[in-house]
C-alpha cells in the first residue's frame, strides 16, 4: 500500500519535479514524433493495424515519457531542485509539443 | 423486428466522449477548485487529512479516466472511424473519415479536428498523471510548497483546456459523421 508522508516531515522536491518535467518531455516527444512523421523523416510503425500509425506514435511518446520519468526520478529523488527553472522548461516543452501536434504547423513544412 | 436504440459503435463513442471525456472535464474543474480551496492563505487554514485524501483520489480518478479515454478512443473508436469504404460505395455513412473528406465543407473535421484528437488527449493524460502521483505520494509538498502547487495547478489548467477542446472537436465530428 502506498504510504503518504506526514506533513511534519521535510521532503525534498526532486521526485516531484522529476514527474512534472517528465510530463513536459512526454508532451514534446509526442509533438516531435508527429512532426517527424508529417515531414516523412520518421514513421512510427502501426502497432495495431486497424488504428494505423497513431498507435505507434502515441506508444512511442508514452514510452519516452516513462523512460524520462524513471531516469529523472532516479537522479533527482532525495534532492532539492531549482523549481523555477524546471517550471519554465516544463512549460516550454509542453508548448512546443502542442505546437508540433497542431495541423496548420505541419502545412508549413 | 429487433430495433436497437444504440449500436455497439455508438455506445463506445458515448463511453469515450460523454462518460470519460465529460467525466474528466467535471473532475478537472473540481480538482482545480479543490486546489484553490486548500490554498494555505494563513496559518489557521490547514487542509485536513480527509480533504487531502479526497483531492488525491480525485486526481487519480482524472488520470485513470483520461488514460481510459485515450486508449478506448485510439483502439476502439478510431479503427471504425478510419475504415476505408469499398470502391465506388454510394453510401459513406458507415465510413466517417471518408464521409468527412467527401465534402470540402467538412474535410477540416478530419484534417484539423481529428488530427488534433489523435494526439493531444494523450498529452493531457501525461500531464494529469504526475499531478496524481504527487497528490498521492507527496501531498504535504503539494499543500505547503508554493512552486509545486503552482505547477500542479498549471498542469491541471492546461489539461482542462486540452480535454475541453478535444471534447468539443469530437462533438463536431460526431454531429456530422457519427459512428452508428
Amino acid at each position: 500500500m502506498t504510504s503518504i508522508e506526514g506533513s511534519s516531515q521535510v521532503v525534498e522536491n526532486g521526485a516531484v519535479l522529476a514527474s512534472f518535467l517528465a510530463a513536459g518531455i512526454g508532451a514534446f516527444a509526442m509533438g516531435l514524433i508527429v512532426i517527424l512523421n508529417e515531414a516523412g523523416l520518421f514513421t512510427a510503425p502501426a502497432l495495431y493495424g486497424p488504428a494505423g500509425g497513431v498507435s505507434g506514435r502515441t506508444t512511442f511518446a508514452v514510452v519516452i515519457w516513462l523512460i524520462a520519468w524513471a531516469v529523472l526520478h532516479n537522479r533527482w529523488k532525495g534532492r532539492q531542485v531549482d523549481a523555477g527553472r524546471v517550471y519554465t522548461v516544463t512549460l516550454i516543452l509542453i508548448a512546443l509539443g502542442l505546437l508540433l501536434t497542431f495541423p496548420p504547423v505541419w502545412r508549413l513544412l | 423486428m429487433d430495433v436497437r436504440l444504440f449500436s455497439d459503435r455508438s455506445i463506445w463513442t458515448m463511453i469515450h466522449g460523454i462518460v470519460l471525456g465529460g467525466g474528466a472535464l467535471m473532475a478537472l474543474f473540481a480538482a482545480l477548485f479543490y486546489l484553490w480551496a486548500m490554498r494555505p492563505s494563513n496559518a489557521s487554514n490547514v487542509a485536513g487529512s480527509t480533504q487531502v485524501r479526497s483531492f488525491a483520489a480525485l486526481t487519480v480518478f482524472i488520470a485513470v479516466v483520461l488514460w481510459l479515454a485515450v486508449i478506448i478512443g485510439t483502439y476502439v473508436n478510431f479503427p471504425p472511424y478510419r475504415a476505408t469504404p469499398p470502391e465506388g460505395a454510394p453510401d459513406l455513412s458507415r465510413y466517417p473519415r471518408a464521409l468527412l473528406q467527401s465534402s470540402p465543407g467538412t474535410a477540416w473535421l478530419h484534417s484539423f479536428a481529428m488530427e488534433i484528437k489523435e494526439h493531444v488527449p494523450w498529452i493531457a493524460a501525461m500531464l494529469a498523471t504526475p499531478v496524481a502521483f504527487v497528490a498521492v505520494r507527496y501531498p504535504s509538498k503539494l499543500l505547503s510548497d508554493a512552486p509545486v502547487r503552482r505547477m500542479a495547478a498549471t498542469l491541471l489548467v492546461i489539461c482542462f483546456v486540452l480535454v475541453a477542446v478535444s471534447t468539443l472537436l469530437g462533438t463536431f465530428i460526431n454531429k456530422v459523421a457519427p459512428l452508428d
